[in-house]
Order: C-alpha cells, then structure tokens, then sequence
C-alpha cells in the first residue's frame, strides 16, 4: 500500500463514484422490491393481526426479536472499528473504518424497525414516549425494553453524528472532483470545509472526543440488549453473563459482516491496493478472539446450569443441545465457536474465499445464536404443561428478507454515491 | 341463606312478575332506548330455572342483564347442585344463542326447505294427526328427550285423544342395564339415587358419575364430602374397568381389567362376601343359586380372566369388607359390554351382602332419566315406523339417527314417504334433517316447564330473557293441536301451575306460585316411605339364567365408547366453549381422539397424531390416536359425541361418530374391529405442552400418613423445595431476599386458595370463565397454533412411572406480588393495584408480550387476531367486561368486575366487602368446592384459615413471585 500516492489513493475511491451501470441499477431494482415485499407483509400483519405471524403462546417472541437482536449485534462493529480501534491506533482498521461505520448506522436503522414490526399495536408505540399527559402516565424506565428506546436511539444518534464528522474532508474532495448538480450537493454535504488549519484542528479534536464518546456506547448498546433478556426469570435467560456475552458476541457477528461486505467492495470497486489482504487478515484475528469469548460463554452458561442444581434451568441446557432445537444449537455452537478457529491457519486467514465463506458461516452462526436464545428457553419454560413450540411463518420470512434487502439497498447506495472508504485516513497510513 | 342469595332470589321474584306474567311476549329485542319501568340500567336481574342439559335437572339462575341473559350459574338453594353447574350447564347459552339456530319453520319442499309461518305449520300438524288418528289407533308416534311430569302428561293426554299410546322417551344414555337389574333385584324398574357422601369405601364398576352418570353434579359433591380428610381419614374409592375415564382418574386405585370382565370382579366379590359369611339374610334358594354361580370362577381363574393384579384385588376386597359404610355402583350409562346387565346384578346383590340393610341406597329418590325408553321397545317402535303402521312421528331433542346404532334402521325409518316426520328442533340435526316439518319450539331458558331430575328437587322452568324468535312453547303445539284439548287453559303456561298443583299441592294462591319462581322450584325432603326393598324376591332361576352365558372376554381389539364429559351424547357439539375446552383427560379440544394404550400403539404401529381408522362390518371411522396409559392394551376408547352430519357450523362434519359402530347386544362396546393406521398424521388441538411435571414444583401430593404425622420440617432454604410459603402481603417481605419494598395494600388482598385434593379436573370453572369474562374462542387451527384464550386451564399431569395417576391443577393468574410481569412492561400495562391485582390494563397495552414470555406460570394471553363471536353469540357477552381486540395481552382478572360491584354494595351500605361476598365465575360454579376467594388482610376470612392447612404451597414459589393463588396439596392415600 505504501506504494501508492495520494492522488492515486483519491483516485481509485472517486472512480467507485463514477456513474453506475445496469447491472448496479438491476441489484437497487431486486432490493427495492426486497424492500416493499417486507413493507406489504408489514401492512398485512398491521390489518389482520400479529397472529399472522407464527408465535403462541410460550413462544411470544420470534424472529422479529431475533432479527432486532441481529442488527443491532451487526451494528457494534462499526464503532467498534472506528472509535475504539482509532484510540488504540490500530491502523489496519483505516481502511474498513468508514464502511464498517455506514454498516453500523443501517443496522441500526434496520435493527430499530423490528420492536415496532414485533408489537402487538405497533401504532400505540408513543405510549412508551415520557410525553407529559392529563392522565399522568409515564413509561416504566424499570423495563429492560425501556433500556432499549434510551439505548439504540444514543447510539444511532452518536454513530450518525460519528459517522458524518469522520466523512467531512472526505466530502470536500469529493466535491472538488465534481461538476454540476452533483457538486452542488456535495457543497452542502461538506459544510464549506476547506482544508485549513483550524479546521483541521477541531476536526481531529473533535473526532477524538466522538471516538471517546462513542467506545462506551459500544459496551452499553449490546449490554441493554442483553438485559431485555437477563432481566427476565426465564431460564436460560436470567443470567449475570449476558452482557458481556452479548458484546462479545455482537462484535463477533458485525467483524464477520464487515468482512461479509469488504471482500466483494473491494473486488467491485477495485481497491486491493486500500484494502489489503492483510487488513482483512487483522479483522480475521479479531474473529478469533471474540469466537472464543463467545465459546467461553457458552460454555459458562452450561457449567453454570449444572452448578445452579436448579433443575428448570438444568433443563433448558439439556434440551438446547439435545431438543427439538438441537440443529440450530449446533449451528450456533459450530459456526461460531469451531470454524473461526481455522483462522488460526495462516493460509485459510489469507484467503479470500475461505475468508468470505467463514465470514457468512458466522453471520449464520450469530443469527441462531439468538434463536436458541430467545425460542428455546421460553418453549419449555417454568410450567410443563404450558410448552409448545414456534416455527416462523410465511410473513415472518417476507419480512426478514425485507429486513435484509433493507439493509443491502441503503448499502448499496451509499458505497456508489459516497466514498466508502475513508481517503483521509487511508492517506494517514501512507507516511 | 346469605345476602348475596336473598337478594338474587328477590330480584328474581319481581321480574318473574314483570316479565312472566305479560300478555303477549316482545317480539323483538330493543336497545334500551325503552326500558321497562323496573330495569335499571346496569343492575343484573336473576331468573331462576332448571338446566336441561342432561336428565339430572339441576337447579340454576340466569344472569339477565338489559333483556339478555349473559351467564347461567348454580341454583344454591336447588338440594341436586347446590350452586354448582357443569360445563355444559355453564354452556347451556350457547345453545340460546347458537348462530344456527332455526328461525322459523321449515316444510320440506322436495330435496330443500320451504319456510312457512307457525301457524302454517300448526295447521300442517293438526291435519296430519287428525288424519292419522281417523285411521286407527296408534298410528302417532312421539320420540322425545327425558320431559319434566306437566309436559309428559300433557304429551300423553294429547296422544291419547289421537288415539295413540303415550310419547317414547328417548335418551341415548338409558341405564337400561341398571334398570333391568334394580327391577330384578329389588323390583324397581327404575333408578334411585346413592348417599354417596356416607359411604367410607366406594367401588365403582365403571359408572362415570363425575361425567355424565345420573347426576354428576350432585355426586362430584358428593365424591369429594367421602373422599375428603375427616379426622385423618379418607374415602377411598376403587374404579373398576377397563379404562380410565375422568371417574377413574380421581379414583384412589384404578383397577384395570378386560373388557366384559367386570362381572367376574364383582362374582369374586360376592364369593368373598359369601365365604365370610355375609349372606345371612339371603334365603335359601337364592343363596344356592348364588353359590353355584361364584363357584364357577374360582378366584385364579378371575384374575387370569380379567388381568387384575392380585394384590390389587386383595387389597379392594379387603377395604371393601371392613368398611363400614361400603358403596358399589355399577357400569356407566351406556354399558359397556354384553355382560353389563351381569355386571350390575352382581353390584345390587354386592351392596346386599355388604350391608342387606342397604343404607346408602336412596330408593326413595328416583331419576327422572328412569322413564327413558328401554332399547327393546325402541326396537319396537321402530319397527312400526318401518312397517307403515305409523303415519305421523313428532321428535322433540331427540337424535336417534345419530346416536342409534345404523343397524336399528331409524334413518330408513324415517325417509319413509309414508311417515309424515316432525321435528320439534331448534337446529338441523342428523335426524330433523330427514323431518317433513320443523317446528323450533322454544328451548329450556325460553319456555315455561317445571322437570324434577330427582324426587324431591321438582324445579321450575321461566323464560329467562326475552323473546329471541316467534317459536311456541312444545306444550302450546300440544294443546292447539290436541284434538279433544285436555284442560280449559289457553296456554301452557296457565296449566302448568294447575298441573303442578295436582301433583305437589301447595299452589293455592298466586303468592305460592311466585314463591316457587323465586325459589327456583319446590324443593322438599323426600319421604322415605317405603321400606328398602328386599332382594329376598328375585327369581334363583332367573339369577342363574343371567350369569348362565356370561360373555367371555373378547380377543383382539375392543372399541369403548364412552360418553362425553364435553357433548354429552353429542348434544353439547355445537357449542364452540364444549370444542374449546380441552377434554379434561386427554387435554385435546375440538377433536375426539382415539385413546389406546402404548402397547397397542405399538402393536398398530401408530403414535400419538396419527390417524387411525377403526372398522366394523361396513361402518368406519377416523380420528387421530392418542396413546394412553390409562387403557388396558386391546381396548381402544372413543369419547361420543362429534361426527354429526348436521347440527351446526361447529358440530358439522367435525370429527367420527363412534355410535355408527355400536350394535344393541354389547351396548357401547364393539368388537372385533380392524384398527389400521393410515400413514397420516393430523396435528392434534391438544393444550398440553408435557404430560409430567419434570420434577417441580407444580401439582404436588402428600399422604394420609404424612399429614397424620407431620415431620421434621426441612430447614427453609432458597431452592425450589424448600422455598417458604411466602403470602403476598407485607408480612411475606424479607429484605434478604427482597429488593423492592412491600406493597401496602388497602383494606383487601385478594387471594384464591385452590384445593387440589378436591378438584376433580371437570373442567366446569374453565367455561364459567368463558362465559363471564368475553374469552375469544380460537377454533381448532388456532389451539393447534398454541393461541388458546383460557384464562384458566386445568392442567393434568401424569406420573412419570405408570402415567395412570393422574394430578389436575387449574392454573390462572397467580396475581403475584412480585409480579414479573409488571417490572418489564414498558408502559405499565399491567399494573398492581392497591388490592394486590395484577390488572392488565388493555387500552394501555402496546403488545410487546414481554410480561407473557416473563411470567413464570404462563397464564397470560395474546390477541393475536380479534376474535369473532357469531351473531347472536355475541348477545352472550357480559356488559362489565371489555372485548379485547387484537394485539392486546389479557389473563385473569380474579373478575375484577365482581370485586367492584361488590365494593359499590359495600360503599352504599357504609360498610366493608364481607368475607365470601365476591365470588369469581370459577369459585361460583366449581362442583367440589375446591376454590376459596377472599381477602387475605380479613384475619376470619376462609382464605386466611386455609393458607395455615399444612398441606398450603406455592407454584414454583422459589422464584418468589410471592402469588396470591395458594395451593393445598392433594392427599392420597397408600392403599
């Protein structure tokens, strides 16, 4: 990468902005439908009833909460990547931070539609608004999913704010190379930066304190998260561990995203030079450190079962494994704990297609994480006779393949109409 | 009598005046833009009036609110029920309301149906039967269900000036066995009632009295006063039979033998009884007969016969003859088997040998289901249908085509062109839908009648609410068109009083009818005037005859129909709350499964779900099989009552009809039959997620012998077992293991004690809370799905080594005090109130479910769509509680309703809600009595004294909830 000047480095990123072709147009066309399709299905459930969906009654929470639960996990690693690793100078991350961010704030927008989709009147959802009334009623702030509204709304907000302040120079350049309508919007876009001193001095003033800011919220976001669950009495809910497991986890899920997302970027937009196989080889290491955070909980959690000599509890560890849930416990344990140990091998971390192939592994892997979590523990709960089970239904998947189509338009979008990789920052690596 | 009842019984008397005694009945229901003068808007009216459900007649009063009746409840002061009502009794609206209901008459007009007006069809009928009484005598035939003394004569008088014999009394459950038996044995054809509460040991040779036998409300009651603690002792009671059913599962010992053995049992019986020397009283001949009979099953041979553990059988024999006060009662309704007349000859000379005084026979009290129609004249009856000496056939709520054998030929019977049919039904039911003429005639709750199930209890029968339709009462048709009118009066309703006059005296003045109405009926102690009847009289040779070709025990599998706790004889089928509730034993609802043991499972090589077909000679049927511990291996159990053909949206084409494999010589058994698997499996509507309790802390037992001897405590702890009874009042605040302060409670805090020795898992509760409190009925799909509404379920757990001891444990909201649900609603949606509620506020709720997936009892319920009740079902829901809607949580309120209305009395008489003044739905109709509600800040109130009974816990109180629902264990006993 040294190798490269700064004009080369601001070329390549505005050549992914050149005007796109077809095949580009065909994909927003697939995933715009992707979208509606999980709109309309929304709008179903709206009218007939939550019903529509395939939760019961032990099972009153399904994939609305998983996939809640999945984005918002997807979401950690963006500011994980850029606020966190930027006040360790790590520098590999220079390159992945801006998309890893634009990742963070779609997932988390994404995220932040699944409580409204999972809610029995979803156009009652100001009721949980603190909005002064004659009748006094206040929300409970000693609900977990209180916790949630004060927790994601921060952390899009701060991402956001983090996210745009990181892209200002960036946008300046982009507006110096542009011409017509489009140089107009990115004069606006970049707030008349103009490359001074000062601005540079309260940019990287102002940045560091984002990132410091930012860091806490990596911790807290996915510890409230957690709590909607570890608050709970439920078995195989109520369980000091969750926090950290949960971040853990969560990092797990958005390092693999980001490689899920990075490997076919920068063959698309022709950036090997930016986003080296050794970048890719750092987050591929993270992966392994956070898989084996992860493996250790799990395995916390199933010693801790066995200490507690409660046998409810006992129970929901036996029948995880071994129930009628038993495959997607054993995706979840293998996907996320066993495969990422082969980035141990320096071969199979350097590679691109084992890389892609193990980066969508543990994406799975963390999707049925929150399965086993949140379907097994309440299907066989305190009260036998009041056991049953959940399988999702047509709507549901209308609206996770929505969810995810929602995800990948915004994304789409973005890397094609703004720089998706941080030409500042990458130009810092190069001294 | 307690405030509560006078009051009831004073609001009913001035509405029977006001709304009995008018002209010419409403024609149509209004809003009350025009209320009469003395409704006041808000304020219930009771009526009381007779539940017609089955034959037993128990007492009720009927909840009217605004000109609808919304909720039917117990008569306390009725000596059958005292207060109690069944299922099906809760659910006798249902059948008011139903959405099929006829709503006018109806000609057959070809292949379909031409309405016509009343009086068309009055006049359709008077032609008829003059013509057919001009041809010659009994050329008329009346088939009709069980009918109160008035109607029956007044049919009889009727038919007689047609020039035919009196109407036949048909009921599909016809104890003719029992009859035929008491006729012989002590010469009463005919059905007295047992003083089951006196007896200390009871042996029941499959009569299922806590379901449909005789009267099961009065001997639920009755079970649990003589099986209950009295002095460290208990009642116990033996279930003979080849299966288990509802009865069987509350027995102490259910002793399994073959089907068509029974009678072996009861001769190894007699042969104890005879060997001990119990036969002193029986004359000589008759004692010989006797011997000669028993000796020929030597006991080995008996228990090989039967498949009867010995030490099970030592052991019945043995409680049996030191009792003190024995009972044995004999088979069910139905049977089963050829050998049931054996069978309960042998239980009539049993109760002699035991005691020849025989005490704890009430022959004085007879029921009135004794004047059903024995098989061989329906026989008869039949065949003159078929044999064109019949012209006219009127069927008043009687369903022979469905609950006839095929072979009895009463379809064919019927079609007959030469046979003008009428049909006296409010729905269209396997046998009106091959009627010339229906004629709805108003039902039970609409019509005045007077039924006396038992001697002594002759209760009365008043319209309960307005006119829904232009139907005619039955006894009016009579009357208009009786050819030579028995009596002077109009209308039935005028005869009545004169008739009953004629048979009870004490109608002198209008004030003693009135008295009866709010009485509910004329309740006296029936004279005991004869002597018990001495079996001394029966024939020896006719004793020898019976037992001379007993039926031997039949090899490959055996279909038992049983009778429905749910449908009864499957009159009950299109009432969506008897689908909806689970049959209390298998747990399934909206279908009849196939119960059969895990043997024979294996043997057919089904499971649980799979669809199983049963054939014999040419008749099939399906259902999905349900393998059962509780069955002997070869017998196969199918409860009756779906399979209909018509009846309504759903009873139709739901399930099998089992009575289409029953032929008239072995009763409600069958056999041989071919069982085949069909290779499909149909998602069965069950409720229950696990049929053991996995070891926690749930539906839990003591013994006898513990409670006698209560033991070193163990030292109270912090795990599931060892958890203390924590009370949901400050009192149960411990700042070691509390983290939030105590609620201070204002004045009550209610609480329910549910006494599991006494609840016998009947399921009743379930549909009262249908009933008062608007539960959405969810329909097959959707229990299927797991989206049941019950606010209060009786779960049934098995034992994990035999699966035949059965525990029931109704469950609803534990209003807990620690309540997990409210701390994680985000908008306080449930909410704890200062009695210690746990209200769920609807209109706040935005459907998270985050309380259902915390609450560890699992008691609460979604909305998942909005729930629709039929029009006019919808004129059943209870003003005081709010329709949910959809994507709402609800759960029980401990009805909450009758709390506030309780605290409105309270408040305008300047004084406190007294102890036993709210009575939740479940409480009020519980036929055991095994649910206490009450405040638990009263230090007198029963709940208060309940919680001390050693045997008092919590579910799953280690989590320390702190409920307000307080178990007290059941007690069995080690026999």
């Amino acid at each position: 990468m040294s190798e490269l000047t700064f004009a080369q480095v601001d070329q390549t990123i505005l050549n992914s902005l050149k005007p796109a072709g077809r095949s580009y147009w065909a994909l927003i066309a697939v995933l715009a439908a992707g979208v509606l399709m999980g709109a309309a299905c929304w709008l179903y459930q709206i009218f007939v009833g939550i019903g529509v969906a395939g939760m019961n009654n032990p099972v009153a929470w399904g994939t609305y909460l998983i996939n809640f639960v999945f984005w918002v996990g997807i979401a950690h690693s963006g500011t994980l990547i850029s606020a966190i690793l930027h006040l360790f100078r790590a520098g590999w991350r220079n390159p992945i931070a801006r998309a890893a961010e634009t990742m963070t704030v779609f997932a988390v927008c994404t995220a932040g539609l699944f409580p409204f989709i999972h809610l029995g009147r979803a156009w009652m959802v100001y009721f949980m608004l603190p909005f002064p009334n004659q009748r006094n009623l206040w929300p409970n702030f000693q609900s977990p999913l209180m916790f949630d509204v004060v927790a994601i709304s921060t952390y899009l907000t701060v991402s956001s704010l983090f996210w745009y302040t990181g892209m200002l120079p960036d946008l300046a350049i982009v507006r110096d190379n542009a011409t017509g309508f489009r140089k107009k919007i990115f004069t606006v876009l970049s707030m008349g930066w103009t490359g001074r001193f000062e601005q540079w001095r309260h940019y990287t003033r102002g940045y560091l304190f984002f990132a410091a800011l930012a860091t806490p919220l990596v911790i807290s976001v996915h510890s409230v998260v957690s709590w909607d669950f570890a608050l709970g009495v439920v078995p195989g809910w109520h369980t000091t561990i969750f926090a950290p497991y949960f971040v853990a986890g969560a990092i797990h899920s958005g390092l693999a995203m980001v490689l899920t997302l990075m490997i076919p970027l920068r063959k698309v937009f022709n950036t090997q030079q930016i986003i080296t196989v050794n970048v890719l080889e750092s987050v591929a290491k993270t992966i392994v450190f956070t898989g084996l955070i992860v493996a250790f909980a799990y395995g916390t959690e199933f010693f801790i079962a066995w200490y507690s000599h409660n046998p409810v509890e006992q129970y929901i560890f036996h029948y995880r494994p071994t129930g009628h849930y038993a495959v997607g416990f054993w995706i979840m344990a293998i996907c996320n704990t066993m495969v990422p140990l082969l980035f141990f091998f320096k071969k199979v971390r350097t590679n691109i297609v084992s890389l892609f192939v193990i980066s969508i592994l543990v994406n799975i892997g963390m999707w049925y994480e929150r399965f086993v979590i949140i379907i097994t523990s309440v299907s066989r709960d305190f009260i036998p006779h009041a056991w049953g089970f959940y399988s999702p239904s047509l709507i549901e998947y209308g609206i996770m393949i929505g969810s995810f189509s929602l995800f990948f338009f915004f994304f789409c979008l973005f890397v094609k109409h703004m720089p998706s990789v941080s030409m500042t920052e990458v130009k810092e690596m190069l001294e | 009598m307690d405030r509560r009842t006078f009051l009831k019984i004073a609001g009913m008397g001035s509405m029977a005046l006001a709304a009995g005694c008018s002209p010419d009945p409403d024609r149509k229901l209004f809003t009350l833009v025009r209320a009469p003068d003395d409704m006041v808007v808000g304020e219930p009216q009771w009526y009381a009036t007779t539940c017609r459900e089955c034959p037993a007649g128990c007492g009720v009063i009927a909840k009217n609110r605004e000109g609808r009746v919304i909720k039917l409840e117990g008569n306390p002061t009725h000596p059958v029920n005292r207060g109690a009502l069944c299922m099906r009794g809760q659910a006798a609206l249902q059948g008011l309301y139903d959405p099929d209901r006829l709503k006018q008459p109806l000609v057959r007009n070809k292949n379909n149906w031409k309405p016509v007006t009343y009086q068309e069809a009055l006049t359709l009928i008077r032609r008829k039967t003059a013509a057919a009484a001009r041809k010659g005598p009994d050329r008329i035939q009346f088939w009709t269900e069980v009918m109160g003394g008035p109607l029956h004569d007044l049919a009889t008088e009727t038919m007689a000036g047609w020039n035919a014999a009196g109407p036949t009394v048909y009921e599909a459950l016809g104890y003719d066995a029992l009859k035929a038996a008491n006729a012989a044995v002590f010469g009463i054809d005919g059905l007295f009632a047992y003083r089951m509460e006196d007896a200390d040991v009871l042996v029941g040779f499959g009569a299922d009295f806590l379901e449909t036998w005789l009267s099961p409300v009065s001997y639920a009651r009755q079970f649990k006063t003589m099986h209950q603690v009295r002095k460290g002792r208990k009642g116990c009671f033996f279930h003979v039979g080849p299966y288990q059913s509802l009865t069987g599962a509350n027995a102490d010992v259910w002793v399994p033998c073959h089907p068509e053995t029974e009678t072996l049992i009861a001769l190894s019986l007699i042969q104890i009884g005879l060997d001990v020397g119990r036969a002193g009283h029986l004359p000589f001949p008759l004692k010989e007969s006797l011997e000669q009979i028993v000796s020929r099953y030597p006991k080995a041979a008996v228990l090989e016969q039967t498949g009867v553990p010995e030490p099970v059988f030592d052991q019945m024999a043995r409680r049996l003859f030191q009792a003190q006060r024995p009972l044995v009662l004999g088979t069910g309704a139905g049977g089963p088997g050829a050998n049931r007349y054996a069978t309960n000859l042998a239980v009539n000379f049993l109760n002699y040998l035991l005691n020849p005084q025989l005490p704890l026979l009430a022959f004085e009290q007879r029921y009135r289901v004794e004047t059903a129609a024995p098989r061989t004249s329906l026989r008869q009856q039949v065949e003159r249908l078929r044999g064109g000496q019949t012209d006219v056939c009127f069927m008043h709520n009687a369903n022979p085509v469905y609950t006839l054998p095929p072979d009895s030929g009463m379809a064919a019977a019927l079609q007959d062109p030469a046979v003008y049919v009428v049909s006296f039904s409010n729905v269209m039911d396997d046998t009106t839908a091959l009627a010339d003429l229906v004629l709805p005639v108003q039902l039970p709750l609409e019509t005045w009648d007077a039924y006396e199930g038992v001697t002594g209890a002759a209760g009365l029968q008043q319209p309960v609410l307005g006119r829904l339709n232009e139907a005619p009462a039955l006894g009016d048709v009579l009357l208009a068109s009786a050819l030579s009118p028995p009596t002077d009066t109009d209308t039935y309703k005028a005869y009545l009083p004169l008739a009953l006059n004629k048979r009870y005296g004490g109608i002198a003045q209008v004030a003693d009818w009135i008295g009866m109405l709010q009485s509910g009926g004329l309740f006296r102690d029936p004279s005991i005037t004869e002597p018990a009847p001495d079996p001394a009289r029966m024939d020896p040779e006719a004793l020898g005859r019976a037992f001379a070709a007993l039926e031997p025990r039949p090899r490959g599998p055996v279909l038992i129909v049983a009778p429905s706790i749910r449908y009864f004889d499957g009159r009950g089928a299109n009432k969506s709350w008897l689908n909806e509730i689970p049959d209390p034993l298998s747990m399934v609802a909206w279908q009849t499964p196939v119960l059969m043991h895990p043997e024979t499972a294996v043997d057919f090589k089904v499971k649980t779900g799979d669809l199983v077909s049963l054939q014999q000679d040419r008749e099939t049927l399906q259902g999905p099989a349900y393998v059962w511990a509780g069955i002997v291996p070869g017998a196969i159990v199918m409860a009756a009552g779906q399979g209909h053909t018509g009846l309504g949206r759903f009873a139709r084409q739901r399930g099998s009809n089992p009575f289409r494999l029953l032929g008239d010589r072995t009763g409600f058994m069958a056999y041989p039959i071919a069982v085949q698997a069909m290779g499909r499996t149909v998602p069965l509507a069950t409720t229950s997620g696990s049929r053991v309790q996995h070891d926690r802390k749930i539906a839990l037992h003591t013994t006898v012998q513990e409670l006698r001897h209560p033991g070193e405590h163990e030292k109270p702890g912090l795990t599931m077992w060892n958890f203390p009874l924590t009370l949901p009042i400050p009192e149960g605040y411990d700042p070691k293991r509390d983290f939030y302060p105590p609620h201070d409670h204002a004045g009550y805090r209610w609480a329910m004690v549910v006494d599991l020795d006494r609840c016998i898992g009947c399921s009743a509760c379930a549909a009262a809370c249908y009933a008062e409190n608007n539960l959405g009925v969810v329909g097959q799909e959707r229990i299927v799905e797991g989206r049941e509404m019950a606010w209060l379920q009786v779960q049934r757990y098995l034992d994990k080594e035999t699966g035949t001891r059965v525990s029931f444990l109704p469950m609803m909201c534990q209003h807990c005090d620690n309540a997990p649900c409210e701390s994680v609603c985000p908008v306080y949606a449930p909410h704890h109130n200062k009695e210690g509620l746990n209200n769920q506020i609807y209109n706040r709720c935005i459907g998270t479910r985050f309380c259902s997936q915390n609450c560890p009892y699992k008691v609460r319920r979604f909305n998942w769509f909005t729930w629709s009740w039929p029009d006019p079902l919808n004129l059943q829901l209870n003003p005081d509680v709010t329709v949910r809607a959809k994507g709402v949580m609800e759960k029980c309120s401990f009805c909450v309703q009758r709390i506030k209305a309780a605290h409105n009395v309270a408040k305008n008489e300047k004084r406190a809600i007294r102890d036993g003044e709210v009575i939740p739905a479940c409480v009020q109709t519980c036929p055991t009595g095994a649910l206490t509600f009450g405040s638990l800040m009263d230090p007198a109130s029963k709940v208060n004294a309940l919680v001390k009974d050693p045997r008092a816990y919590q579910v799953m109180g280690y989590l320390n909830t702190k409920p307000a629902v307080i178990y007290l264990k059941k007690v069995v006993e080690e026999v």
